[in-house]
């Protein structure tokens, strides 16, 4: 479980990277992008406003062009007689319905006729706005004025151009004039838009307004035109943060056309609305990258898990783990079908080196009863001897058995495990043969619970506890000593005690007796039995000693309790 | 199991975050707006509607202009507020016939959310974000003070005004008053309430002059009121008696300046009023209402007979959309 939560799994790690790498990649295309966006769109605003003011400024020239043209036709009827005059006018009225009025002036500047169709002027002209006396004189040829009033006609005030030509000396007339309505002009560059709030408005070279769309706010003062500096421009087009002014001169005329647009709406929206969709597009890509990620590394990542978590319970119990195979990619399946062959050949290692050990052991045991016995027998064999010599045929005879029935015991038919009933009778045996080897210089006793009868126990566990306990503890002493075998349950447990009221034992000799090496001593060693017991039943079960200096030792023997042969020859 | 319900969780984030990104992406829609005028009729309010539709195309707004047939309808403009409400509008721009009686249109129709620009004419209502038209009260003065500088002598003075519940009338005559009080030398002969309506304005103005022969100096309040007038005073005669001051231009006025009947015109900027209004309107639907001042003067102009063909003036009595006749 701790190692689990040392560092970030692969799934955290796979998907911020390749979100992260995805994001700041994205952050700079973007940003690219907008800015060569918005450097197109600058230049493509600016080329709009240019072709507005241009295409104002063709109209407008084609207009003047149009009232020049006008101009001559009327300078030439003027050249007629009065009659065809009047006649060629009022057809070119008809024709020419732009025309306002066609007005004639004497040298002295007075209104000598009017011709315009269905009208006729007021008696008294308050202000002649067509006709300004002091500027024809001094004017060389034709010339123009800006836009203005019609002020000479009753309930009628169009907005109009005027044109004055001086007419041939001799023909009556000086002057002539004409009033071209500017309605047209006024109404097409009042329709020009540059964009949605851009506009174009006429100036004259000195930057007076000629003609604003919103030339009523201009007079109220509610909006300026910085028509001064605009004058000092060159034709072309200029842009700032805010605004794109694009100037154009009016083809042979002293009028210039000026376009405003706004750079906010022309280009700063279409940036935002771009910037708009790139986050979204961002947006999508990170998703996709997000979930792509996700997907890739639950695909590597969890199978992996799954390995790391199957390794996990086989290293805490090797012995129980059925391992299943994960699935996933080629590497991963590879990997765990490594594993698993690994696996099964671990498990294969580990019981050939257990039944390896027990081997061992049972071919101690063997070699040990096979070493032991003889020696054992020979002591047994010449005190039997003794006995018979002495006469005392009964004791020998009962000696005779006690040691038949002890090897038949320890052979058991090769069986490890004996009923505990058994292993009773062999102790016995072992015990009445010492007993009289001992000339009775110990006695003994066996306090057992009935139950336990019936399990079953290693052979040969308590005789070298014994055995033990009468050559280091009984043997040097002085006094008669008393040995006491206890078989008790415990739990799920047997156990089995010996007590002996000997010499005792300090700490070195009872570490020394359970490292005590198979051949150092005659005997099955101690250390035999404690292994038997660990390598048949587990770590939990074995030898436990405890021992008192002159008071005594006491020797505990802890095993399951085992029915039958169940753990036998495994 | 946790990292996956996680991650699902910022997957719907980032689709949430898309799907809003994509709603905002679509083109707003147009703001509705809706000019609620006292006329459709007179020169006056066509060049309001100039003015208003000038800004509407600017600034990309669905502009609605309506009117009552007649100037003293107050219900019919209270009808229309109401409809315009509830047809969705966003912004109104109004102005009153009744300074008192409009009100509770207007402070119903705020309720409901909708913005309210007062032009020309206000209401009593604490609801109107702004102001824009003429400085009432002010043009009253100017046009008193054109008459003092133009008559010597004393002065008996004729009132031609028109519904007294509608505000911009009674704060040019109360401006008229008392610059005629300051200058010691005039006094009220008589004052009659008409129609807007230059018939019978013309009668109204014909009664009172009859009434008293010695006017010499005769006020009329706005476009239809001053018509009549001048027609009367044309009818009668009295061009040389009688020195008329009139508000706003009309064919028929600029006509009487030039004939004599009329000496001076208040000049109002109506399409001044209109674009303002609209473009007000659009600045408090955008959310830039913070910056609008609380009353926005739209000038005015003296036009007599003397600067009547000056640039200036033309510029402000003459549509260049003229396109009657």
């Amino acid at each position: 479980m701790n190692r689990k939560r040392r560092g970030l799994p692969t799934t955290t790690i796979l998907v911020a990277v390749v979100v992260g790498v995805v994001a700041i990649i994205l952050c700079c295309c973007i940003l690219l992008f907008l800015n060569r966006y918005r450097s197109a769109m600058v230049l493509s605003a600016r080329t709009s406003t240019a072709q507005a003011v241009s295409q104002v400024s063709n109209t407008v020239g084609s207009y003047l062009q149009g009232m020049e043209q006008a101009m001559s036709q009327v300078e030439l009827a003027m050249g007629e007689e009065p009659d065809s005059r009047d006649r060629l006018l009022s057809s070119f009225l008809r024709f020419r319905p732009d025309v306002v009025a066609i007005t004639s002036y004497s040298e002295s500047g007075e209104l000598l006729d009017c011709w315009s169709l269905g009208r006729e002027p007021r008696e008294s002209i308050l202000q002649n706005l067509s006709f300004d006396p002091v500027r024809a004189q001094a004017s060389d040829g034709p010339y123009m004025t800006a836009p203005h009033v019609e002020s000479i006609f009753e309930n009628y005030y169009p907005w109009v151009v005027t044109m004055t030509a001086p007419l041939e000396a001799g023909g009556g007339a000086a002057w002539v004039s004409l009033d071209l309505s500017f309605s047209s002009i006024s109404s097409y560059i009042n329709n020009v838009g540059i964009g949605q709030r851009g506009y174009c408005f006429l100036m004259d070279r000195d930057g007076t307004i000629v003609y604003h769309p919103q030339q009523r706010l201009l007079y109220a003062g509610l909006k300026s035109e910085d028509t001064s500096s605009l004058a000092a421009l060159a034709d072309g087009t200029y842009a700032d943060d805010t605004v794109i002014y694009s100037l154009a001169g009016v083809a042979g005329d002293e009028w210039r056309v000026v376009g405003i647009s706004y750079v906010d709406e022309l280009v700063n929206q279409n940036v935002k609305a771009m910037l708009r969709l790139s986050v979204a597009m961002a947006a999508v890509i990170l998703a996709a990258s997000l979930l792509t990620s996700w997907l890739l590394s639950h695909l590597l990542g969890r199978p992996l898990r799954g390995l790391a978590a199957a390794m996990e319970r086989f290293e805490s119990d090797a012995d129980h783990f059925a391992y299943r195979p994960v699935g996933g990619t080629r590497e991963v399946r590879e990997l765990s079908s490594s594993f698993g062959h690994m696996v099964v050949r671990i498990q294969q290692l580990m019981s050939t080196v257990r039944e390896e050990e027990v081997n061992l052991r049972k071919t101690e045991l063997k070699a040990l009863q096979a070493q032991i016995n003889p020696h054992f027998l020979y002591n047994t064999l010449d005190s039997i001897a003794w006995m018979c010599e002495q006469g005392r045929s009964a004791d020998a005879v009962s000696m005779v058995h006690a040691l038949a029935r002890l090897f038949r015991i320890s052979i058991s038919r090769g069986h490890e495990l004996i009923p505990i009933a058994r292993e009773i009778e062999h102790a016995e045996s072992y015990l009445q043969i010492q007993k009289y080897r001992y000339k009775n210089r110990f006695t003994y006793e066996f306090l057992v619970d009935p139950d336990c009868l019936d399990y079953y126990c290693n052979k040969i566990t308590l005789q070298p506890i014994i055995e033990n306990a009468i050559t280091h503890g009984l043997e040097l002493m002085v006094d008669e000593g008393h040995i006491t075998v206890q078989i008790c349950q415990d739990g799920g447990d047997i156990l089995f005690r010996v007590r002996d009221n000997g010499v005792g034992m300090n700490q070195e000799q009872v570490d020394a007796i359970l490292a005590q090496r198979p051949g150092d001593n005659a005997g099955i060693g101690i250390r035999n039995v404690d292994d038997r017991l660990k390598i048949y039943f587990g770590r939990g079960y074995g030898l436990h000693i405890t021992s008192e200096l002159d008071v005594g030792t006491c020797v505990e023997i802890r095993m399951p309790k085992v029915r039958g042969d169940e753990h036998a020859e495994s | 199991m946790r990292r996956a319900d996680w991650t699902a969780v910022l997957l719907a984030a980032v689709l949430l975050c898309l799907s809003a990104c994509g709603g905002e992406s679509q083109p707003a829609a147009r703001h509705s707006v809706t000019l609620v005028a006292k006329s459709t009729q007179t020169e006056f309010w066509l060049s309001v509607f100039a003015g208003a539709e000038a800004a509407a195309a600017e600034y990309n707004l669905d502009l609605t202009t309506i009117g009552p047939a007649t100037e003293e309808d107050y219900e019919a403009q209270n009808r229309m507020i109401q409809q315009a409400v509830e047809g969705g509008t966003e912004a109104l721009v109004f102005s009153a016939i009744d300074f008192t009686r409009n009100a509770p249109a207007i402070d119903a129709a705020a309720q409901s959310g909708v913005h309210i620009v007062s032009i020309d004419s206000g209401v009593d209502s604490s609801q109107v974000s702004t102001y824009i038209g003429t400085d009432n009260y002010a043009a009253g003065r100017m046009a008193a003070q054109a008459a003092l500088e133009q008559v010597e002598g004393p002065l008996r003075v004729g009132l031609v005004n028109y519904d007294e519940g509608t505000a911009n009338g009674q704060e040019r005559e109360r401006g008229v008053l008392d610059a005629l009080s300051e200058c010691g030398r005039a006094t009220v002969a008589g004052e009659v309430t008409t129609l807007v309506d230059a018939a019978q304005a013309q009668a109204d103005t014909a009664w009172l002059l009859s009434q008293n022969p010695d006017i010499n100096l005769l006020l009329a309040f706005n476009e239809p009121t001053s018509v009549g007038a001048a027609q009367a005073v044309e009818a009668l005669g009295l061009e040389d008696e009688v020195f008329l001051v009139g508000f706003d231009s009309n064919v028929a006025t600029i006509e009487g300046l030039q004939s004599g009947s009329v000496d001076a015109l208040i000049v109002q900027n109506p399409y001044a009023m209109g674009y303002l209004g609209v473009e007000s309107a659009y600045r408090l639907l955008a959310g830039q209402g913070e910056g609008l001042e609380p009353m926005v003067d739209t000038s005015t102009q003296i036009v007599s007979r003397s600067n009547l063909f000056t640039l200036d003036s033309q510029k402000a009595l003459f549509a260049f959309e003229q396109s009657s006749h």
